[in-house]
């Protein structure tokens, strides 16, 4: 039994603790001023990254949304550039509307489908003809995101990128990826990191969601792209020191979780299975493809929110993604038994409020300011 | 003989010490952005309260401090921010209030001390309603001063401005990135030194020490909208307080070796004076830096620098004929002494054409920059 002392964190693949190896890593890294020169730890971390992703080169930010709003405004950086990019793409839904209001860059949203694709038609018909220069932006780039979070942590497969690749490519167009998860893609997929990325021009990649590290991502592209993507950085204020202590960290979190990502999905599908059992939920078993599961309350008298309040009485941490749904995000910090802890607690937290004993604080409108984009 | 480096590059290339590197490995984090991490929350509760302000942020660097600073005083279309015309924020931060923020600059002559006339100050405030105008928002000093040689704003000039600022409803950002350096060097405790300001950047990552980072102070709703700026700009780290644990001891552990780095500057400038080819004005060292003019013109900084980068001291080239040390705590006193007979060492080479040089550019290398 596990004990109530620990809290099974199901919030998010964010929430990962730096392990004791990272620790130890980041106290004994070699350090230089980055900004300066080049700090070793960060110089060796970055060309290592650039190796495993298949590009040229690779920069450490602080954080994934600097990482793909560096990577746009570094492709759009003339005056009336547009972007296309999934309507429901965490660059254009949870990152302030960064790559506008920072960087004066127009966005032109297309559908994204359940399994995280946008239609290639679709893409086609959102590219802004030349004809229309008089009064359209000019489509500079288009953006992917894999796995995609908000249709539920979905692959997109090396078939589907090539092809927005080659779409690109006939348009005189870049193409980017949102990798924050990019690992936890390739290994649902079985495809090595740098195939699956091969067609982009630039990728983010997250070294502290479901690889463990404390902070940051990576930019990985062409060594000209880099050198302009640098400069970008240092004016959004992300030139840091000493920042070898990081990319130590990160560097240990490549080093040994994305081993360990594959036990992550296997959790996934049990937490699926066993949600499924509860018969107050809906959940499609089939769409949980690496470390993401998100259900359906089919019984109006629980909310996300309710659930999650009683969920947090029990230390369990949960994510209600909408009115009616729940966030589960898996990462090697949750155990098989946490798992099965999880689902007990889950079964209980809908005993209990179905049967009015469960005591809420004061709550809004079923959706909480945390449930946003992580 | 030495194989360690005596960098006078600048204070940013100080490294974390051992106590650093300890707190960072068992800092008690969390992830920042979903809720808040417990050592970034105990660090800007304190920096807050050292400064006397409201609230702190902790970001990644001082550009960031500023750019945000500086955004969320100028929140509407059509800013303008009334800054020196040799502050680090005009000069080397890329534009970034412009390019990134939008908000117009309106330069003020810099005095050699650091301070920018009150009345040019008032001058270059706008006419409000001016159909051809942008409105100012914000005026922003610099303490220490970097480029006019580490100078210190005295708390009197600062609420002066102060002053200004609120009878013309403005507001009034320190970019503070030395501003313990000043501090010390004045004598007059921090919070009292910063009273006037609505906003101040600190700098965890240079005389303090620190591997990485800056801190904003203002009030709390100040705070609160510079947190979703830092956000969108991709300041936002997850469990950060790995960072903030090595700038509290950053905080805890050097300003009180602050007063030494002034010391040994002084020094440094003194044995500077000694060497007939070098000009050095004494009066000018009020805190870590000291500049030097090159009078000589068989000697430019570039070469200057790279021979003595042969003999391990590192240096950093300004213009055209000046060059800059800058002192941190760790720099030794017999790091001064070594530092002192390398410059009397290297100008000899130069002048007796011994020196091997390699490909130099017009004496100003890329890396003396805004550091």
């Amino acid at each position: 039994m596990v004990t109530n002392n620990k809290v099974v964190d199901l919030r998010s693949d964010t929430v990962t603790k730096p392990s004791e190896a990272m620790r130890a890593a980041m106290a004994a890294a070699d350090v230089d001023d980055d900004v300066l020169g080049a700090d070793p730890t960060a110089q060796r971390f970055e060309a290592e990254m650039a190796r495993i992703m298949g590009k040229e080169a690779a920069l450490f930010v602080p954080s994934g949304t600097m990482a793909n709003l560096v990577s746009v405004l570094v492709h759009c950086d003339a005056r009336g550039c547009e972007v296309i990019l999934g309507d429901n793409s965490h660059i254009h839904v949870y990152e302030n509307g960064g790559i506008s209001t920072i960087g004066g860059v127009h966005p032109k949203t297309v559908p994204n489908n359940a399994d995280g694709t946008m239609d290639i038609d679709r893409i086609v018909a959102a590219i802004r003809h030349q004809d229309g220069a008089l009064y359209y932006p000019t489509t500079r780039l288009i953006c992917l995101e894999n796995t995609h979070a908000n249709c539920g942590g979905k692959c997109l497969s090396v078939e589907y990128i090539d092809k927005v690749g080659e779409v690109a490519k006939n348009h005189g167009l870049k193409l980017h990826i949102d990798g924050a998860r990019i690992f936890n893609a390739s290994v649902a997929l079985g495809v090595p990191v740098d195939r699956l990325v091969r067609a982009a021009d630039s990728v983010s990649v997250c070294l502290s969601k479901g690889l463990g590290a404390p902070v940051g991502s990576i930019i990985v592209g062409a060594k000209a792209f880099i050198d302009k993507a640098k400069i970008l950085r240092k004016t959004l204020g992300g030139g840091m020191r000493q920042v070898g202590i990081l990319c130590a960290a990160a560097y240990v979190g490549v080093r040994d979780t994305v081993g360990k990502l594959a036990d992550d999905h296997r959790k996934a599908k049990v937490l699926a299975d066993g949600l499924k059992k509860i018969k107050q939920f809906t959940v499609d078993l089939t769409s949980v493809e690496t470390n993401m599961v998100f259900f359906d309350i089919a019984d109006p008298r629980i909310t996300p929110d309710k659930l999650c309040q009683v969920l947090e009485q029990r230390n369990v941490l949960a994510m209600p993604a909408s009115s009616k749904s729940v966030r589960l995000v898996i990462h090697y910090q949750i155990s098989d038994s946490d798992v099965q802890h999880a689902l007990t607690c889950i079964e209980k937290a809908v005993e209990e409020i179905l049967s009015g004993s469960a005591k809420f604080e004061h709550l809004t409108n079923g959706s909480t300011a945390n449930s946003y984009g992580h």
